[in-house]
């Protein structure tokens, strides 16, 4: 069970600085210093981080609940980079964490970071807010790699929602620090990581994206009654209601079962299902907004650009592949207790 | 505000629960022992029923004084869900047990609970529900079947149709027309109705599936006695909405299908093509998360809550999903769909296409369901 204290606190937190404006303006200054420190201020980034390692202490559950929130928000933050990812990579190699915002390097396959005499040499691509973060944290040939954004040369790039994902190329950079990664912190782990810090993000998006549909055919009349009214628009608001709620439940499971183990099905059934309703709900909204959800001058896009943005990374087509490939090695006479009990049943992704 | 869920899990007495079931359903329903189905109204067997309602797995919910066990919706579902997943045939005492009894419960007078319930509960009963009429399935509320007051009872005359196993039901619980109100949803009252009185004609529909699983029943000036109006004259449609709403969400409305991706995984294994494994990665994890919807719907009753929204969202996203498992399946195998394949799996994915648009109608099309669940968003 989570302390609702905790939501509560970054709801009100992020309702107060991650407004239309902040984040709209957000994209292009490519950091928000407001939104930062107000979340900053309250220790939200280093939640689940351990208290020995400069974090605040918290379960993975409290963490990914935040991360709802701030997906409702729409907060350009690297807050998941912060403390799940690359906290999470420090904490678990003995380091400590900073106290700015920290970033990981997602470890795409056309990366080609490498460690020579010492130094860092090389590309990663795509990492979040690259620029803005005071360290990037990276797995590097089995070990755990800090290093400055400054000792490298950033070329900007940005997600579909315009939140930085840079490429930093490093030419026998110094390293902050380097530790052997202990048993479990690969390249694999972080993916499963990364991948439930998506889908709580998208939880959060898809409620959001939700209440939003629901208000804007409540009030847009056509044919001298609300848009709402008509069946084919109910069945579109539905749609959406229905894979946020579905999404969040998964997302609060995985994350319960993470604190628990590796939780490997559950994470990946998580985004599988965030990324289907990113689809599915995404069309529905749009599709009752009409032409107004076109426009930069609405919330929506905050949030459907998010979501898009957000499928595809850490894992999108792979996830049906691997719980699939996972279910035939299962073996279909165990196929039901996978779907009753998740990694409990030994199915093995 | 949107619709939430929250997370449960198991108890560790429902996994025990769980364990027994299992260890039941290995010794009684082994595979070959019996032609599976897919869902809760397949076949019948009154010896099952018997043997479930000894051991205590019928009106498990019900008060233990009236032969029930006392035990919760989640107790109810474990058991639901291993015997469903195996396609047993559960259609003898299915209504009575998810439906007619629990209403009895809730709205019977004291004489109706010691009489129908005990029964129910060790399996003898099989009931069915008398709401759609030739001119009345979605809009319920208008339905014309009326019963008149007479002489130490009523007398019903009138027609309902569609109606699921009325040519095996010892009762109907039948919701009819007992006043005279301009208002549509007022003047409603249900009885329980022995289906062996005279005057009731049962004229079988055949199923697209060819089986005789609907029926027509016409009521040609039936008694029913006094003592047979269930609940509150007038009432009838507060106690038929609520009790539609109970357990719409439970696995027979997302476990369907089930059996067929089981034989499908049996039948082509390794040799799956990335297509095929992706399919039945997805529909792994869509089942997963669906019946942790169902799990939190069932917690939510259990804990006194009336989630009649959560379980509407629980039955759209089920029988949606049920339906794009069967069509899915098809797309994946090459092969023409016989009911008389000499191979289960081939038989049940034929019947599967021609049962599976059933899914999304009976017990409230999804589109009135949708309704529901957009007046819950407001």
């Amino acid at each position: 069970m989570i302390d609702s204290l905790v939501t509560e606190t970054a709801d009100r937190a992020l309702r107060a600085v991650a407004t239309f404006d902040a984040v709209q303006s957000a994209e292009e200054r490519r950091w928000s210093p407001e939104i930062w420190d107000a979340v900053a201020s309250i220790g939200l980034p280093w939640i689940s981080v351990p208290e020995g390692a400069g974090g605040v202490g918290g379960t993975i559950s409290e963490a990914v609940a935040v991360l709802v929130v701030a997906g409702r928000h729409a907060a350009p933050i690297p807050l998941a980079e912060t403390g799940l990812l690359a906290g999470w990579l420090a904490s678990s190699a003995g380091l400590s964490v900073v106290e700015g915002p920290m970033t990981v390097v997602p470890g795409r396959g056309d990366d080609d970071l490498r460690i020579v005499d010492g130094r860092l040499s090389g590309t990663a691509h795509r990492v979040p807010w690259a620029a803005s973060a005071e360290q990037i944290v990276a797995l590097v040939d089995g070990h755990v790699v800090v290093v400055s954004p400054s000792a490298g040369v950033i070329t900007e790039a940005s997600n579909l929602a315009g939140e930085p994902r840079d490429s930093v190329t490093f030419e026998a950079a110094p390293i902050v620090n380097m530790v052997p990664a202990p048993d479990g912190v690969d390249a694999d782990a972080l993916r499963f990581r990364g991948a439930l810090s998506r889908a709580a993000l998208m939880a959060g998006a898809l409620g959001a994206m939700t209440e939003l549909t629901v208000e804007y055919t409540s009030q847009r009349r056509q044919f001298g009654k609300p848009i709402g009214s008509f069946q084919a628009v109910q069945a579109l608001i539905v749609k959406c209601a229905e894979e946020a709620a579905l999404v969040d439940l998964a997302v609060q499971v995985a994350a319960r079962e993470a604190d628990r183990g590796e939780a490997r099905f559950e994470i990946a059934s998580a985004k599988l299902l965030a990324d289907e309703a990113a689809r599915v709900a995404t069309r529905a909204a749009h599709q009752a907004h009409g032409a107004m959800g076109m426009t930069q001058e609405y919330t929506l896009h905050h949030l459907s650009r998010r979501l898009w943005s957000w499928r595809a990374e850490f894992g999108d087509a792979v996830w049906p592949q691997r719980v699939g490939d996972a279910a035939v090695e299962l073996g279909a006479d165990r196929l039901y207790r996978a779907i009753a009990e998740g990694s409990a049943s030994g199915i093995a992704l | 505000m949107a619709i939430q869920f929250v997370a449960t899990e198991l108890t560790d007495d429902e996994r025990a629960l769980q364990q027994e079931v299992r260890a039941f359903c290995e010794s009684h329903l082994e595979d070959g022992s019996f032609e599976p189905g897919l869902g809760m109204m397949v076949a019948r067997s009154k010896e099952l029923s018997l043997e479930l309602g000894r051991r205590g797995w019928l009106g498990m919910a019900l008060p233990t004084e009236y032969g029930g066990g006392d035990r919760s919706v989640v107790e109810r579902l474990v058991v639901v869900e291993e015997l469903l997943r195996r396609g047993a045939h559960l259609e003898q005492h299915w209504t009575a047990d998810r439906q007619s009894g629990p209403v009895i419960n809730r709205f019977g007078t004291e004489e109706q609970k010691r009489r129908f319930l005990p029964p129910i509960c060790r399996g003898e009963l099989c009931f069915c529900i008398g709401m759609s009429e030739p001119d009345s399935g979605s809009d319920l509320a208008s339905v014309k079947t009326r019963a008149t007051k007479v002489d130490g009872g009523w007398t019903l005359s009138g027609t309902k149709i569609w109606t699921s196993n009325a040519h095996i039901a010892d009762y109907m619980i039948v919701l009819c027309r007992t006043g005279e109100s301009d208002d549509a949803h007022k003047g409603l009252s249900q009885f329980i109705l022995d289906m062996h009185s005279e005057g009731v004609t049962v004229n079988p529909i055949t199923f697209l599936d060819g089986t005789a699983e609907f029926a027509e029943v016409v009521f040609d000036d039936v008694f029913i006695p006094e003592d047979l109006l269930l609940g509150e004259e007038g009432d009838g449609w507060h106690q038929c909405t609520s009790e539609l709403s109970f357990e719409r969400a439970g696995p027979e409305r997302w476990i369907s299908p089930f059996l067929l991706v089981e034989l499908f995984l049996r039948e082509y294994g390794s040799s799956l093509n990335p297509e095929a494994r992706s399919f039945l990665g997805s529909s792994v994890s869509r089942w997963w998360g669906i019946r942790q919807v169902s799990l939190s719907v069932a917690r939510m009753i259990d804990e006194g809550l009336a989630p009649s929204v959560q379980s509407a969202i629980g039955k759209d996203l089920g029988t949606e999903f049920e339906q794009t498992v069967v069509a899915g399946l098809q797309q994946l195998v090459d092969l023409e769909p016989s009911l008389s394949s000499d191979r289960l799996f081939h038989r049940l994915l034929a019947r599967a296409i021609l049962i599976s648009p059933s899914w999304t109608i009976r017990g409230g099309t999804n589109e009135i369901l949708r309704g529901i669940i957009r007046k819950g968003l407001a």
